[in-house]
């Protein structure tokens, strides 16, 4: 397709940005469905956080008694609700949010495909939240996220919180597969013409990957829930070895589903990364297809891992083959990491808050990989299961990678979401407070796991008591840093500059249109440009010309600034 | 072979569009939720190690009412895809006796799986798996031959035709998916 001048057909005037009474009811909206999904999930993050503080505090004040908590049952709770909302209500539904978002703007469509059905998908999120939230009050669940029987399934062991939270879950898990069929109808049928698979934005494609796993697992997941509540309701015994049934059971569905989840949850955030990066250093992506198809592969791949959570447990000759497939993982992942590296290399990098956390994104990501790739080896699996290096290693890949992630998308979509640019000042202090916050409160544990630390303990040998002061200290540091966001988010959407319809000078149509773009998105059917990165040619120089004689510069406040000079580096393909 | 007319001409853009978001969803949805029904084979199969599984003098049920329900709810999707052809052919008449007649042998199926639920001697994990997985399969019979009712009696309205066909489809496409589940099911309950 040759370059086209002109990314809109029509004249688009500014639009104000919706009231907030539009952000607290039912629209079939997409953008106002995006940011309630990302309000309410980022609401869960900060809930979810509190409760982390309160476990590190418990471990900082004293290691040989529980000090804090009233006693080892709420503080089993405390860890089990923590992981629950992380997972389930804040960076699943949050990436969901960039997606509702950003899909239909991207394709240059004026919805999703079913609008309705995307309203009906968030609006099953603050029950769910609820529902976990509450079961606090009447017995609370106490078997981790994980919910491994008998401790999720005997009475005994777990009050009706346990019941709450299993319900919490399916509706949590019915909100994605309706999200996932959304996503997936849109991104297939809903494509601007001249815009093929390959020359969709890499998020586009993150996200139909991570559709893919969540149409494909999250079933497994709601068998599984299903079963567990008629054991603990009904009185069967799936998981009742006194009756017939297996504990194992639960470890194999439960894990079909949740290590597929694990890139639920990170391979939005490569896309985020995919964009950010290559807009940031005004490079064409390095290596488009490859990247694109190693989200798929991810996606692909990621189903035949599962058995590595139970390496203890598995039958012994069947270590070895998912040892090999975890391993093999990380080659889709590599590809991407040099892929990213590549496409920064020699480019014309800006420091804004959004490249920072991307760059933040890389360092950290690779190192919970790195400790990954150590867990998928049976012997040190063997060693290390249920120590704190395991949960040094997904805090690296959910904190390191996907809030990294989410951070960086919120620095970068701020503009077009809400008219007004972020503070940058405030944005590398909240980077920097979160980078070394982050470092500290994780980096350590895995020293911790290796000399033996159980997790899930709130009592522990006191030779790990210095370190865990450190991890917690660094943790408050951490906890502060979230406060520079909302600080920031709250004085930017009063007085902060306002952003043109493309502050950044991106290429994918998600910025073809003002900021915050009107209720039906375009005017006409914008057309995209050949390549959503091909940045320093003069064809994109001049589409990106066009854009803005339409629309106005990219910061309406400031100078102009200077043209771009096409760039002297081969496009990265 | 029934005549059907020409969408492409009679519906705008926008329209031919839903049509094929509708059928693009419910497609994606169906591939989605049949690995539900995955998961309890995993299940059946894993549980089928437990010492209680079918401990002796316990028999299996047998297979001949699962094979007579099997035949009929193929008959049942056969009449059902004849329906909408008729519908699409604007043939009024041929479209309520075929999708009368599906959901009768819906009725006959769910009906021999009611008799082989209670049927099955309680007390051992077969029996709970067997229970759990036909009553979650009939449960989902129930609810599209619910829907295959108001779409009846919307068609005895004469609400549908070549035009206005997507409810007739879509309770096709979901008593397709009540098919391909049994055929999964009934493999790994009866002949496995």
């Amino acid at each position: 397709m040759a370059a086209t001048a002109y990314p809109v057909s029509g004249f688009q005037e500014p639009v104000k940005r919706p009231a907030l009474a539009e952000y607290l009811r039912w629209s079939i909206d997409h953008k106002i469905i995006g940011v309630q999904y990302i309000v309410t999930s980022f609401i869960f993050f900060l809930i979810g956080g509190a409760l982390a503080l309160l476990i590190r505090t418990e471990l900082m004040v004293s290691p040989d008694e529980i000090t804090v908590m009233a006693d080892g049952v709420a503080y089993n709770s405390l860890f089990s609700i923590h992981g629950t909302v992380m997972i389930f209500l804040f960076i699943v539904p949050m990436f969901a949010g960039f997606g509702n978002y950003l899909i239909p703007l991207m394709l240059g469509a004026k919805d999703m495909a079913f609008p309705w059905l995307n309203a009906f998908a968030f609006w099953l999120l603050p029950p769910a939240g609820l529902l976990l939230l509450f079961g606090w009050f009447v017995g609370p669940a106490e078997a981790g996220w994980t919910s491994y029987p008998p401790l999720s399934t005997l009475a005994e062991f777990s009050g009706d919180g346990q019941t709450m939270w299993a319900l919490s879950i399916h509706l949590v898990g019915l909100s994605s597969i309706l999200g996932a069929v959304n996503f997936i109808v849109t991104i297939r049928n809903m494509r601007p013409p001249g815009m093929g698979y390959f020359q969709m934005p890499l998020f586009v494609w993150a996200t139909l990957a991570t559709s893919i796993i969540v149409l494909l697992a999250t079933p497994f997941l709601a068998g599984a829930l299903t079963l567990m509540l008629f054991d603990r309701v009904a009185g069967t015994t799936f998981f009742d070895p006194s009756g017939g049934g297996d504990v194992l059971l639960w470890q194999n569905v439960f894990w079909f589903y949740s290590h597929p989840a694990v890139y639920i949850m990170i391979l939005p955030g490569m896309g985020v990364l995919s964009e950010v990066l290559s807009i940031h250093s005004r490079k064409p992506i390095f290596g488009y297809r490859m990247i694109a198809l190693s989200s798929m592969a991810i996606a692909l791949v990621g189903f035949t891992v599962w058995a590595h959570h139970m390496f203890t447990s598995l039958q012994p000759e069947l270590r070895i083959p998912f040892m090999i497939t975890s391993m093999i993982i990380a080659v889709p992942t590599g590809i991407k990491i040099f892929g990213w590296l590549a496409t920064i290399w020699m480019g014309k990098i800006r420091f804004t808050s959004a490249m920072l956390f991307s760059l933040g994104f890389l360092s950290m990501f690779v190192i919970g990989g790195i400790s990954g790739v150590m867990l998928a080896a049976v012997p040190i699996d063997i060693h290390m299961h249920d120590t704190y290096f395991v949960v040094s290693h997904f805090h690296f890949v959910l904190f390191g990678g996907s809030v990294f992630a989410i951070y960086s998308a919120i620095y970068h979509w701020f503009p077009k979401i809400t008219g007004r640019m972020l503070d940058e000042r405030l944005g590398r202090i909240h980077f920097a407070l979160t980078y070394v916050g982050f470092f500290f409160t994780f980096f350590p544990q895995h020293i911790l796991g290796m000399r033996g630390m159980p997790r899930r303990v709130a009592v522990y040998d006191p030779q790990f008591h210095d370190l865990n002061v450190l991890v917690s200290l660094a943790s408050f540091v951490l906890g502060i840093s979230t406060f520079v966001l909302v600080y920031n988010i709250a004085v930017s959407l009063v007085r902060g500059k306002v952003a043109g319809a493309n502050p950044w000078r991106a290429l994918t149509l998600e910025w073809m249109t003002t900021s915050p773009p009107p209720a039906y998105n375009f005017v006409g059917d914008p057309i995209p440009y050949e390549d959503p990165y091909g940045y320093g040619t003069p064809a994109s120089q001049a589409y990106l010309d066009a854009m803005e004689s339409r629309f106005g510069p990219p910061l309406p406040q400031e100078k102009a600034p200077e043209t771009e000079k096409p760039s002297a580096q081969p496009a990265g393909d | 072979m029934q005549r059907e007319y020409d969408l492409e001409e009679h519906l705008t853009r926008d329209e031919l569009l839903a049509l094929r978001n509708k059928r693009a969803g419910v497609f994606v949805f169906q591939v989605s939720w049949i690995m539900a029904f995955v998961c309890l084979v995993v299940v059946n199969w894993q549980l089928r190690f437990s010492p209680n599984w079918m401990p002796p003098g316990t028999e299996p049920v047998s297979a001949i009412p699962g094979a007579v329900a099997t035949i009929g709810l193929l008959l049942s999707a056969g009449l059902v895809k004849r329906a909408v052809d008729a519908v699409r052919a604007d043939d009024q008449r041929a479209f309520l006796m075929q999708w009368l007649g599906a959901m009768g042998l819906g009725v006959l199926f769910v009906g021999i799986m009611l008799v082989e639920w209670f049927s099955v001697e309680p007390g051992t994990q077969y029996a709970l798996v067997f229970r759990f997985m036909t009553g979650f399969h009939v449960l989902h019979a129930l609810a599209i031959g619910v829907y295959m009712l108001l779409v009846y009696n919307n068609g005895r309205r004469g609400a549908y035709g070549p035009y206005e066909f997507w409810a007739v489809e879509a309770g096709a496409r979901l008593w397709y998916f009540v098919l391909v589940a049994w055929l999964l099911f009934y493999v790994v309950i009866y002949w496995a």
